[in-house]
């Protein structure tokens, strides 16, 4: 057998020299940017899910607003230059750029804008639920949205809410994408209105436009000619599917991939200090928080609400398990959101937890189950829970499992204790956080109110619900400010169903050439400012 | 055809199609039973009940299992695969562009695992209890045990990011993606088609590590079989004749023993093969390569069952397939059962 060893061991190193890599770094004029796409199912930006499917469109698709990526209070024009709203804050009038086409070289017109919020709301898929919150519907969508003329487009308001709450949900990728009604209805299938064919194919006016999708594989984007703004830097955008966080590390270390969305905390930790990796934290959106359903005998106590708010290890919990995914947040809206409160400070207290807990009738705790997904960070966030609540006496057992069977069974109101994330934040509005995090119109099981995680949790409270929706037509800035501070005093002192204990953060990392990456809290990060400095 | 062997033909038909339709339920019944919501997948986290139904009604989540299940049969008898979730494609054009992939990479892993487990399985068997032999099994058993997502990652940070012999994940790199066009899906074949060497350079690049690791899992299973098969011949009075009579050791070894083993042999390898067709995916998780493997686990992830279904179909087909070419080779190499 020596004489196979002879042969096998240069033939084997013969051949890993022989087809060596020829570069070692990506092309100058290409972006290439790995994440995990397996969430990516459609790229309709009607029926789009989830932050990744965001962050293709928005290089694809105008709207005709974007939300700004460094203040979150501002608004910047897209395809429209100007808006104005009504006096009575019943309609808002938008101002169409002139000279901005689609990909195809059809122009933008005021009647492709309207057919796309109107297709929006026919079709009723994921993203409608965006502007159905505020009272838009298939029935009313004929008369909300109009356009007097090539240039103007008119939204009425269906009912009274805050103008600039629906000026900042058309800056959402997905509810306000604008699409090229001449080429989707060229697509249409069966009265589908194109939803087939935008699944792997893109209309809109945005840098770049769809080259190719290949599901779980990679996203080409190919630079729009036809883009009426500043001409990006590349050339070409290159998505892969990097479903490993180490992969992605590997790749961005070698230089192979540009810029790394979805690294874990460690990869992100042992990055740190490369000289040629920089690592970007931006505000994201929702809350991680601890759960409770009032379905719950012991949960209706609020004593006993008040004690699981002092049993959470609040800076411990950031500092160990959320560094580069969690912020330190204890209210209901993300700092830095107009109307948010400076955090209410609560600390891991195990003494005064005991003494509400012997109140609520539990002087030696009980015993209850916590849900969590059996992914990262959720199940140490839940270890991490489960230690502080048996200093109380509170064995908390783990329950494990997928996204479907965790929510799943906050949506069917089966649960006790959950470790979740979520709570509105795409939106820079503190409505979509109370929303989202406590409102509840109608708390009966057969209501399937499931999209509200006050529903889930089964805590109705009249009164906060007629707080937010009265912040929410307040015309007066500073009293809907003052309004909304009040809803988060009230929020506290309430003791509620759902505890934040931190704001989601997102963090990336990117080679340090890359110049004009500018992180949005909305996920619209927009990569046509991107450049490489070599 | 002889009555016998029409009625040979009939049973082994019937065989294959009970078994495959034996599969298809089986598979429906985990498929449902895992608690995963495609309706969801599709819908969203933050869509209300209304768009809910919508959806569950248009994918037909909403009608009862078996109904579910029929309307799935009776498409497919029509020769219609469905449509994926996961890709809005029909499920057979999916199954057509990720099959090439792993077959590449199956294929290369064979040829390692095969072409280095054999020698070895016969070199341990031969020098039995000798160092070498002790060697030869630390080293397939490491390969036998050890987590195959742990060796591909510590493959990638070792050839990889360290010694920077080999690509990363993917099957080609950054540069030469897009540039041959699709004509066959095995890129090795495409690129020599159209004649760009350096896209055949890259993709060999790309495939060899994963390839080997994936070959030396199959490796240590097929050099544990060999050693095994060859003992048992070894150890049988006409080898001690043989030698006895004076026939040369290697005569004796690869003329009597390992002809007698190559029958069994070819099962082993077939079997890995398909193993190997199927059961792809942490290697092709970890080198983010799109083939079956991963198609067929992130479909089941979110209850994709027109995707899952096609592709257990497929497994079946395969495995079947298998079965049959090591039947007719233990004809080739067994005269007794022909």
């Amino acid at each position: 057998m020596k004489p196979f060893m002879k042969i096998m061991a240069p033939a084997l190193l013969g051949s890993t020299l022989l087809f060596q890599p020829a570069y070692a770094e990506t092309p100058p004029n290409m972006l290439v940017v790995g994440f995990s796409m397996n969430n990516i199912l459609t790229l309709d930006p009607a029926a789009i899910t989830g932050k990744e499917t965001v962050q293709v469109l928005t290089n694809i698709y105008d709207n005709l607003v974007a939300l700004d990526a460094v203040n979150r209070a501002q608004v910047d024009p897209q395809l429209a230059e100007s808006w104005t709203i009504a006096e009575d804050n019943g309609s808002i009038t938008f101002k169409l750029r002139k000279g901005a086409a689609f990909a195809s070289g059809n122009p933008v017109t005021s009647a492709d804008v309207v057919w796309s919020f109107k297709r929006l709301m026919k079709l009723n898929l994921a993203q409608a639920s965006f502007l159905k919150t505020h009272g838009f519907s298939a029935a009313n969508a004929d008369q909300s949205f109009t356009a007097p003329d090539d240039n103007t487009v008119v939204i009425k308001l269906p009912k009274k809410v805050d103008p600039q709450i629906i000026v900042q949900t058309l800056g959402i990728v997905g509810p306000g994408s604008i699409l090229d009604m001449k080429t989707v209805m060229a697509n249409d299938k069966n009265g589908d209105m194109g939803t087939a064919w935008l699944t792997n194919n893109s209309a809109g006016s945005g840098p770049f436009t769809l080259g190719q999708w290949q599901s779980n594989e990679r996203v080409t984007l190919e630079q729009n000619p036809k883009y009426w703004g500043e001409k990006p830097a590349m050339r070409r955008i290159m998505m892969r599917h990097l479903a490993e966080s180490q992969s992605q590390r590997l790749m961005l270390e070698k230089g192979d991939i540009d810029i790394a969305y979805s690294m874990s905390a460690a990869d992100l930790k042992a990055l740190e200090n490369n000289k040629d990796v920089r690592i970007q934290t931006n505000g994201g959106s929702g809350f991680y928080y601890l759960a409770v359903s009032m379905k719950d005998e012991k949960y209706q106590k609020p004593k006993v609400r008040e004690a699981l708010r002092y049993l959470i290890d609040y800076q411990g919990l950031n500092d160990s398990v959320l560094p580069y995914f969690g912020k330190l947040r204890d209210r209901p809206v993300p700092a830095g959101i107009f109307g948010a409160l400076p955090n209410a400070g609560y600390k891991l207290d195990v003494a005064k937890a005991r003494a509400l807990l012997a109140e609520a009738g539990y002087p030696n705790g009980f015993s209850t189950t916590l849900r969590a997904i059996s992914d990262v960070p959720f199940m140490s966030l839940a270890t991490a829970i489960q230690a502080t609540l048996a200093q109380a006496g509170i064995k908390a057992e783990i329950i494990t499992g997928s996204g479907d069977q965790i929510y799943g069974a906050m949506r069917e109101r089966k649960y006790e204790l959950l470790v979740g994330r979520g709570g509105g934040g795409q939106l820079p509005h503190p409505d979509s956080n109370f929303r989202a995090i406590v409102y509840n119109p109608n708390n009966a099981d057969e209501a399937k109110l499931t999209n509200f995680q006050g529903w889930r949790t089964s805590f109705y409270d009249e009164k906060i619900n007629k707080m937010i929706d009265d912040a929410l037509v307040e015309g007066n800035k500073d009293k809907q400010i003052k309004d909304y501070e009040a809803i988060q005093t009230y929020y506290a002192d309430m003791m509620p169903s759902i505890q934040p204990f931190s704001e989601v953060v997102d963090s990336v990392g990117f080679r340090a050439d890359i110049k004009g990456l500018e992180l949005n809290p909305s996920w619209s990060t927009q990569l046509r400012t991107v450049k490489k400095e070599r | 055809m002889t009555n016998e062997r029409l009625t040979a033909f009939t049973r082994q038909a019937g065989t294959i199609l009970a078994t495959l339709i034996g599969l298809l339920i089986l598979t429906f019944c985990i498929g449902r039973l895992m608690p995963v919501d495609p309706v969801r997948a599709i819908v969203g986290e933050e869509a209300d009940q209304a768009t809910y139904d919508m959806v569950a009604e248009r994918i037909g989540a909403n009608l009862p299992l078996w109904q579910q299940f029929f309307r799935y049969v009776n498409d497919l008898a029509h020769g219609d695969f469905g449509t994926s979730i996961r890709t809005g494609q029909p499920v057979i054009n999916d199954i057509l562009h990720v099959m090439p992939a792993t077959i590449e990479l199956a294929t290369f892993a064979i040829i390692f695992g095969a072409g280095l487990g054999i020698p070895l399985g016969i070199l341990a068997a031969v020098r039995r209890n000798r160092p070498i032999d002790h060697a030869i099994r630390f080293v397939t058993l490491i390969g036998h045990s050890m987590p195959i997502f742990w060796t591909g990652m510590i493959g990638l940070i070792v050839f990889y990011a360290m010694l920077d012999l080999v690509g990363g994940g993917g099957r080609l790199s950054d540069y030469y993606i897009g540039l041959v066009p699709e004509a066959t899906g095995f890129l090795l074949i495409d690129s020599l088609l159209a004649g760009d060497m350096e896209v055949f350079r890259d993709a060999v690049n790309h495939l060899l590590l994963p390839a080997s690791i994936l070959g030396y899992s199959s490796l240590a299973y097929i050099t544990r079989m060999t050693r095994s098969f060859m003992l048992d011949q070894l150890n049988q009075e006409y080898i001690t004749t043989a030698r006895v009579k004076g026939l040369s050791k290697n005569r004796t070894i690869w003329h009597h023993a390992f002809a007698n083993i190559r029958v069994q042999l070819v099962t082993i390898v077939a079997l890995a093969y398909g193993t190997l067709l199927e059961g792809a995916v942490l290697i092709e998780t970890v080198f983010s390569w799109p083939g079956f493997g991963q198609y067929i686990t992130n479909n089941m992830l979110i209850g994709d069952m027109n995707a899952v279904m096609t592709c257990v179909l497929l497994v079946g087909i395969i495995f079947i397939a298998l079965n049959l070419l090591s039947d007719a080779l233990y004809k080739i190499f067994d005269p007794r059962t022909r």
